[in-house]
């Protein structure tokens, strides 16, 4: 089955051919056939998982390309960490096809919608299993397209327009930090297959100063993909796309391949300490900037997109801190969790077509599946004890501290705090208390949309299981294996780490139902009716009070001043190339004056200068 | 010379120009006394003979290099290969041509078309010249021929005031090449490119200011044919003002030839020196000043083109740009570095060819060359759409297409280039990211704006030929390089 494996990309790719050869003619059926094509990509992956779990590692290659004496080949390669990403992406994505049928089903353009996402599972896929660094750039800028395509698909509102050429052109922007690290790796060790160039590496042969580099331009790349501060603006405005979209691309899968990108480089990075610190400080900032952001965002699909900055950041401080295995295992339980908040929030949207969590509330009534699977997905973000958040981020916190990263094993822990703040706030803004909208108009939630979430419902719960120090880490194991390059990496928990996350996750939860639950309580009914318990009340929400101003007045305010951080700082940064590079324009445009006289003159000119500056320069 | 010495000369290397020549004339022939009605298959005429060049060409390969007419002819790998990209291009601009379906703008059809025989002859002579007095011939008849096409439009204002300022620019680039020809003649004694090689190693090259100033005048004059920076400025007004057809020419085949002169003069002097310790300075003065001027051009083709909305012009200052690129194999020498401008010129055929061919479909269909052509196009015509994209996916580097292998040889090229050029590299780099953002404009006025009221009606199988086979080099070259790659090694 194993060698069949390049069969798993070629199948999503042949939807998106057949879909876009056929698109007049086809409408729900394409969607039938996307849906059937991809099931038969996951059942492949799952068989080749099989067989991989024995094998261990599988490479497959054909030639390529010919450079001089140096070859580029093409082809697969499997290995544990290849092999969990690839499962990973053929389920989330079979499963958003699913979804996705409920959820553009009055859309005129379904068939559109299948096709640009098979051409995103077909590039993800193939991502995954690429065997050196070049093919891995051609399907990493195939995703890019993907994303762009899907950024844009309402292309008829201008800001979805302006999103998809903002996401474009950032993450481009990271690209070209990769493409150039990826060439500078190529002429220092003379191959771009991961297997040279890690045994190049180990042996010394890159010059300490030039591995830094490297190691950074290609986390510039990894930067611009998964979202990282400073080039991160690109990812919320993303949320223009159709919800099932920023589930799979914006979520679960593309934007973690930066991290991805890290950890399949690893023993790149673990040669070099400045990496590995650059790694760590970006994550950690990224963790704590957007989690402060995601507290003061109304729109829900905002907080969720705030909410994957920060937990990217997250996997990417795990990297950072030689948690090679805590990233990766983040990387995965997040992927379902996200995925699962994104399908539940596109199930309100899809109810009450408003994003704003303003204007909504108590939609538990209606909406029951989705307010309980929501809250699963919240809680496992949030790392409440057994959800499988909970063991992955606890691995990471492990992880900063056994590196001796104190300051920023605090910053984590705000970080993983006001996780659970936000992400309950949005909970209980959206689900619980008065709703402000009639209710009663809300239709029932097609299966097609009730049955993915369920299932990644149920992974929520319970993927933390594979890597926990109580059973077994299966994940942690298999994932380093008997692999040299990664033995220095941390792994494993400690009981004192796993008590401070689960007192710091319940915190942010019981905070966040006093604040938005107790409080609405408090201040429309209990204050009329029972002035007398009111008064009672009043005294032990005294406490209340004091962590109100204290914690959560500060923590906004912190928000508040990333906000605008946001927009003053990024956005003028932002603003200022983008003007540069108009008012250039406009200044070149203007020397073109159509004169015939004026071109001459600046040839001339040009002559004279350059003559002269080298006549000069040459001392001649 | 006398009969004997003249037959002595091996003058099967020129088969194929003298097949380009014999139908120049014949063609000339035809539209001087030939029937009016015969006048529709001129162009047909054209494409057979370059048909019959390349397969003439073909015969050639791996045929031992040859001099003829005492050395100032030559046959050799280098000439072989930019020959085949000069007849390839022509091939397909002939095709275009073809598929021409309004007659109004260009009545005499004949005089366009032996124009580009003589034109194509010109750069042929240029690729297999070793003198520079016949690199100076071919040259100059490839402009003429060209400031005649231009003008072609007679009845169009812009076709007629591209034309006067092609022949101005055009004249004062010629004066700037004699010049610096001069000079190099003078230190050198000789018109011969070997001869000139040899002095220049000696001493005679270290410590001559003239030899400096006689080579940066010759280059900022031969920079006129590839619109690199102080002689860019002619691009955009010759391009809109051209038809469509005679652009693209310009925009590939003019400047296919301007690098291979450039090639010719300053690779072939200074990479048979080396880095020949007694040459140092006139070495790193010519290679510092190719830097800068790669530089400038980059950066100033890829920021004006921001604001352009004539599609045309915005193709002119992109070509301003990608000659900025390709100057880069030239500063890094390195073994690969003529391979390198050889692919990325071959993949430059393929997708500008292409893209000038849809605006081509489109300016006759929509009688505008304004960007907003392409509004809405993927509703009215997928495939046209599709094709453009794939073009312009290519110009912008992404990967999959020719274009991006082209950029990343030459990435490679600056990269592992001794000393490495991390700047150049850089620049191209940033200005490959600036230039998404103008070719992601058409992609949004393709896929994501409505169409406008004048609709396609419908594309001819003319109108698919040329298209199609740029779609499948630009494809074909950016999946499986190798074919090309191993072809020219």
């Amino acid at each position: 089955m194993i060698e069949f494996v390049w069969l798993i990309p070629t199948l999503p790719l042949l939807t998106f051919i057949l879909l876009t050869i056929l698109r007049d003619k086809v409408n729900q059926t394409g969607s039938y056939m996307a849906i059937c094509l991809t099931g038969m990509a996951f059942i492949l992956s799952v068989l080749v998982f099989i067989q991989l779990i024995d094998a261990g590692t599988a490479v497959q290659e054909w030639e390529w390309i010919t450079i001089g004496s140096i070859q580029i080949s093409f082809g697969t390669l499997l290995n544990p960490l290849n092999g969990l990403m690839l499962i990973l992406v053929a389920f989330i994505s079979l499963l958003i096809h699913i979804y996705s049928l409920g959820y553009m089903e009055r859309d005129q353009r379904m068939t559109t919608f299948f096709a640009y996402l098979s051409l995103f599972t077909a590039a993800m896929l193939g991502l995954v299993i690429s065997p050196n660094l070049l093919q891995f750039y051609v399907f990493w800028e195939l995703v890019g397209l993907g994303s762009f395509l899907l950024i844009g698909f309402y292309y008829y509102k201008n800001s979805a327009k302006n999103a998809a050429q903002k996401a474009f052109i950032m993450t481009r922007v990271g690209d070209m930090g990769l493409l150039i690290g990826l060439i500078l790796l190529f002429w220092q060790t003379g191959s771009l297959q991961f297997e040279a160039i890690f045994s190049a590496i180990t042996g010394g042969d890159v010059e300490g100063s030039m591995l830094t580099l490297i190691a950074i331009l290609i986390f510039i790349g990894a930067i611009g993909k998964s979202g990282q501060f400073p080039l991160h603006t690109w990812l919320p405005d993303a949320m223009e796309g159709p919800t099932p979209v920023s589930a799979l691309i914006h979520a679960a899968t593309m934007v973690a391949a930066g991290v991805y990108l890290v950890a399949v480089m690893y023993p790149l990075y673990m040669a070099s300490t400045t990496a590995l610190m650059v790694v760590t400080v970006v994550g950690g900032f990224t963790a704590i900037y957007a989690a402060s952001i995601g507290l003061v965002q109304n729109d829900i699909k905002q907080v969720l997109a705030y909410s994957t900055i920060s937990q990217l950041g997250f996997m990417m401080l795990a990297m950072g801190t030689l948690g090679y295995t805590a990233g990766v295992f983040h990387l995965f339980t997040h992927a379902f969790f996200k995925a699962l908040l994104f399908l539940a929030a596109g199930v309100v949207i899809h109810a009450i077509h408003t994003q704003n969590i303003k204007q909504m509330g108590g939609l538990h009534q209606r909406l029951k599946l989705t307010s309980i699977t929501f809250a699963i997905g919240a809680l496992a973000i949030s790392g409440f004890p057994l959800f499988s958040g909970f063991f992955s981020k606890e691995e990471i916190l492990s992880a900063v501290w056994a590196d001796g990263q104190y300051g920023l094993w605090l910053v984590a822990l705000v970080a993983a705090f006001l996780t659970s703040l936000y992400m309950f706030r949005l909970y209980f803004l959206v689900f619980h208390g008065e709703s402000k909208q009639r209710l009663d108009q809300i239709g029932l939630v097609p299966k097609t949309m009730k049955i993915p979430m369920s299932i990644l419902a149920v992974f929520s719960i319970f993927s933390g299981f594979f890597n926990t120090s109580w059973f077994g880490s299966y994940l942690g194991d298999w994932l380093i294996g008997d692999n040299q390059m990664l033995t220095n990496t941390h792994h494993g928990s400690s009981i004192g780490v796993m008590l401070i996350a689960s007192i710091i996750s319940i915190g942010g939860i019981i905070l966040a139902y006093m604040i938005y639950v107790k409080k609405s309580f408090d201040q429309t009914s209990l204050q009329s009716s029972f002035s007398g318990t009111y008064k009672l009340l009043a005294n032990k929400f005294f406490m209340d009070e004091f962590y109100h101003t204290s914690f959560v007045k500060g923590a906004k305010g912190v928000g508040k001043i990333f906000v605008y951080v946001e927009r003053y700082g990024v956005g003028f940064l932002l603003a200022f190339i983008r003007e540069m590079l108009t008012t250039l324009s406009k200044s070149g445009s203007k020397t073109q004056t159509g004169q015939t006289q004026t071109y001459a003159a600046v040839a001339f000119l040009g002559m004279v200068l350059f003559t002269a500056i080298y006549i000069l320069k040459g001392g001649y | 010379m006398d009969l004997q010495t003249l037959q002595s000369f091996e003058w099967g290397i020129m088969t194929p120009e003298f097949t380009i020549l014999i139908a120049g004339i014949l063609l000339s022939l035809l539209d001087l006394f030939g029937r009016e009605r015969w006048k529709k298959y001129l162009p047909w005429l054209a494409v057979i003979s370059i048909g019959i060049a390349i397969l003439f060409l073909g015969n050639q390969a791996g045929h031992q290099d040859v001099s003829i007419l005492y050395d100032t002819y030559i046959f050799d790998p280098f000439s072989f290969y930019f020959k085949f990209i000069l007849l390839l291009g022509s091939f397909l601009i002939y095709l275009m041509i073809l598929s021409r379906t309004t007659n109004h703008e260009i009545e005499d059809r004949g005089e366009y078309v032996y124009l580009l025989l003589a034109a194509l002859l010109g750069t042929m002579v240029m690729a297999s010249s070793g003198d520079i007095i016949t690199l100076f011939v071919g040259l100059e008849l490839l402009s003429i021929s060209s400031y005649i096409m231009v003008g072609l439009r007679k009845n169009n204002l812009h076709s007629n005031e591209g034309a006067m300022k092609y022949v101005i620019n055009g004249g004062i680039a010629t004066a700037f090449t004699l010049f610096g020809m001069s000079y190099v003649y003078g230190i050198s004694g000789s018109t011969k490119l070997v001869d000139i090689s040899r002095e220049m190693s000696g001493s005679l090259g270290s410590g001559e200011p003239v030899a400096i100033i006689g080579f940066i005048i010759l280059f900022i004059g031969l920079g006129f044919k590839i619109s690199t920076v102080p002689f860019h400025m002619w691009a955009p007004d010759v391009y809109q003002g051209a038809a469509t057809p005679v652009s693209a020419f310009l925009s590939v085949i003019s400047k296919a030839a301007g690098f291979m002169i450039i090639i010719r003069l300053f690779w072939d002097i200074f990479h048979s020196i080396g880095v020949a310790a007694e040459n140092d300075a006139l070495f790193e003065a010519i290679f510092g000043f190719v830097a800068t001027v790669s530089i400038l051009t980059m950066v100033i083709g890829n920021i004006v083109a921001l604001r352009q909305r004539n599609m045309k012009r915005l193709l002119a200052y992109s070509s301003i740009g990608h000659a900025g690129y390709i100057l880069i194999p030239l500063v890094s020498l390195t073994p690969m570095s003529l391979e390198n401008i050889w692919f990325y010129l071959l993949a430059y055929v393929f997708m500008t060819i292409g893209a000038f061919m849809v605006i081509y479909i489109l300016e006759q269909a929509k009688k505008s060359e304004d960007i907003s052509i392409f509004s809405g196009l993927f509703k009215e015509s997928p495939l046209l759409a599709v094709a453009m994209t794939i073009f312009l996916a290519s110009l912008a580097g992404i990967p999959g297409t020719a274009g991006f292998i082209g950029k990343l040889n030459i990435l490679i090229g600056a990269v592992i280039a001794n000393p490495a050029q991390y700047l150049l590299a850089g620049i191209m780099a940033l200005m490959t990211v600036v230039s998404y953002i103008y070719y992601f404009s058409i992609f949004v006025q393709m896929f994501i704006r409505e169409p406008e009221e004048e609709r396609i009606t419908n594309i001819s199988g003319l109108q698919w030929t040329p298209l199609i086979l740029c779609v499948l080099g630009t494809i074909g070259l950016g999946i499986f390089p190798f074919i090309a790659l191993n072809f020219f090694s």
